[in-house]
């Protein structure tokens, strides 16, 4: 049955009774039927009025936003004819502080609801039998429900069909699931095949390290004489290799807490010896750097001390490993491998090496006339590394024993130089560093092998035309230990420094996966009963794989 | 009979008269009634178009607009 919008009021014209005793009944017909036509027509201006009035307020809308539209195409046209290209600047900020622009997305729905009933049909409406007051018993409810609910109940539709469909997309989400579990089960039979190459990929990798890992003792002599041919000795070469592969920093790092803290007390202790500072402890490589570098100005001219020092770190190094080309960084490895060898292997052989360096020191200084105390000094730099070491193998004595008698060959040599002042400073700056940076943490050991290097590179530089063995050496030191223990900390604190754009796109990344969620669950709160969410969750369960589906529906929804 | 069919017959051609000329102008009104409906209808339609390209225009101007200004800041 079609609802008239408006009715004209009396539809019968002549069909009326007639009162009784009249003359002439055809006249009072006629006269009745005319009367009726008359209120036809009023009834019909009425309407017109009504399609009038609607038309007119509607364009009347239209009118005001035309107004407000004409008055911005206006201020637009001005601001427009002052835009200037060559003033003009384009500022990362757009892209990062400001919103982007979004026109408008609002969408039309609910029309049907009973406030956009036109009026001639509300009149209508109301004319209409309402149902029984049933609500008057409402309070009398135990379940607090609207007793006319149980009569007539509108929003039944929306509801039953509302819970149809989530029960639809939950169904429909477990056959996805199911399905996918499914063909990853079928896959994965045929992936066995090409994983197989992955392992033996892996093992191939594990190969590759394993050596220095997990091979025999004979397999590494044999390695070690391949990669040094110099003098130093296998058990020295040993403990080398698996610094070689292993990062120094890692391998201290794996230590056990206990036998760090036993370092570092004993770092500390070797400290008490000076009246100096635990307590500075900055783990950073630059205190590390700014503490030594003070030291040696302090202790004699800058620049003979620190070539002594280069000189002797390179060599050191040296007489620790194999020379030229095995260990990239020998610094780190001798401190690595010396803890490694306390730490991992408590066997006889550690003791051993420490005592290797001090002759090998000597003999390096009367090679090179002209540095030999620098050299010295330089043995001192070193010694405080292993002693920390040796420590946990014997006794704390014998570290310090060591400590002392370098301090004590410092001097000596020192002496000739200049300074005899400057000469007690020097062997402090060796074992300052370990302690200021042990204390802080495992972390430390990348600062403990750093502070070394941090000292060798500044003075390699310098004395450069000082030997041509340092060369290779020092360099070498520089690149492996700094860098590879930088790498990580300093990666993901630095942002790319490249480009401000780069950043800029960075952030505006971030704006939008976090301001995105949260319009979304905006949304999700003022319109969990829309019908198109619902809808498009429904339809949006069939292409998502994924098990969220709201980033679907938003744009589902959007578009 | 004549005389009294006269009055009757006289009423009746009477009556004839009036139903003819009252035929005319419900009829003019459902005219009017159908005009106002087709009247209705099309106003409908065209202001149905007028309001699509006010739309348009509105966000073609706020469009613009976003170009020139500068956005509104991120709090």
């Amino acid at each position: 049955m079609p609802l008239v919008k408006r009715n004209i009021d009396p539809r019968h014209l002549c069909h009326t009774a007639l009162p009784r005793g009249i003359k002439n009944e055809l006249e009072c017909v006629t006269n009745i039927s005319l009367a009726n036509i008359i209120r036809q027509l009023s009834s019909l201006s009425k309407y017109a009025e009504d399609i009038f009035g609607e038309l007119f307020n509607e364009a009347h809308s239209f009118s005001f936003r035309v107004n407000s539209l004409q008055e911005r195409v206006d201020r637009l046209s001005v601001s427009v004819t002052q835009l200037d290209p060559k003033e003009e600047e384009l500022s990362l900020q757009d892209i990062t502080m400001r919103k982007a622009f979004r026109s408008s997305t609002i969408q039309d729905q609910q029309l049907f609801d009973r406030k956009t009933l036109p009026i001639p049909l509300q009149e209508t409406y109301d004319v209409c039998e309402q149902p029984p007051p049933l609500n008057i018993l409402t309070p009398y409810r135990d379940d607090g429900k609207e007793g006319l609910k149980f009569y007539t109940n509108p929003s039944y539709f929306f509801d039953l069909w509302k819970e149809k469909m989530l029960q639809d997309t939950e169904d429909k989400r477990k056959e996805k699931r199911k399905q996918k579990q499914k063909n990853l089960d079928r896959p994965h039979e045929p992936e066995k095949v090409p994983r197989a190459p992955h392992d033996r990929r892996r093992e191939w990798q594990k190969l590759a390290q394993g050596p220095e890992l997990a091979e025999d003792d004979a397999d590494l002599l044999h390695k070690h004489i391949e990669v040094a041919n110099g003098p130093a000795s296998h058990f020295e070469t040993r403990p080398q290799t698996y610094v070689d592969h292993m990062d120094g920093s890692y391998s201290l790092s794996a230590l056990p807490f206990s036998q760090m803290s036993e370092l570092l007390t004993r770092a500390e202790e070797r400290v008490l010896v000076r009246p100096h500072e635990p307590p500075p402890p900055p783990p950073m490589h630059g205190a590390g750097d700014a503490k030594p570098i003070p030291t040696c100005i302090s202790s004699a001219t800058g620049l003979i001390e620190n070539r002594p020092q280069s000189p002797a770190a390179g060599r050191t190094p040296v007489f620790v490993s194999p020379t030229p080309p095995p260990p990239p960084p020998p610094l780190p490895s001798a401190l690595s491998t010396s803890s490694l060898r306390a730490s991992m292997t408590s066997t006889p052989p550690p003791p051993v090496p420490p005592p290797p360096p001090p002759p090998a020191t000597a003999l390096p200084a009367p090679a090179v006339p002209p540095p030999p105390a620098p050299l010295q000094i330089a043995p001192g730099v070193l010694h405080p590394a292993p002693p920390p070491i040796a420590p946990p193998l014997v006794q704390p004595s014998p570290p310090v024993a060591r400590a002392a008698p370098v301090c004590e060959t410092v001097p000596v040599h020192p002496l000739p130089q200049g300074e005899g002042q400057g000469l007690p400073p020097p062997p402090p700056p060796p074992p300052l560093p370990p302690p200021g940076i042990r204390p802080s943490s495992p972390v430390t050991v990348a600062a403990l092998a750093h502070p070394p290097s941090g000292l060798h590179p500044t003075p390699s530089t310098a004395p450069g035309p000082h030997v041509p063995l340092m060369p290779p050496s020092p360099p070498s030191q520089v690149i492996p230990a700094s860098e590879p223990k930088r790498h990580p900390s300093t990666l993901p604190v630095i942002s790319d420094a490249r480009s401000v754009l780069l950043e800029a796109i960075r952030k505006g990344i971030q704006l939008r996966k976090v301001e995105e969620q949260r319009e979304q669950e905006a949304k999700h709160e003022r319109i969990e009963n829309d019908v198109a969410t619902i809808l498009s969750r429904r339809i949006a369960v069939e292409y998502s794989d994924s098990e969220d589906d709201s980033e679907f529906d938003e744009v589902d929804w959007l578009e | 009979m004549a005389g009294q069919e006269d009055p009757v017959q006289r009423e009746i051609h009477q009556d004839w008269a009036n139903r003819e000329y009252m035929r005319s102008s419900p009829a003019a009104s459902r005219k009017s009634s159908d005009f106002l409906n087709s009247f209705d209808m099309s106003c409908r339609s065209r202001l149905a178009t007028l309001n699509e390209k006010l739309t348009a225009l509105e966000r073609r101007i706020e469009y613009i607009e976003a170009r020139v200004t500068k956005g509104e800041t991120l709090t």
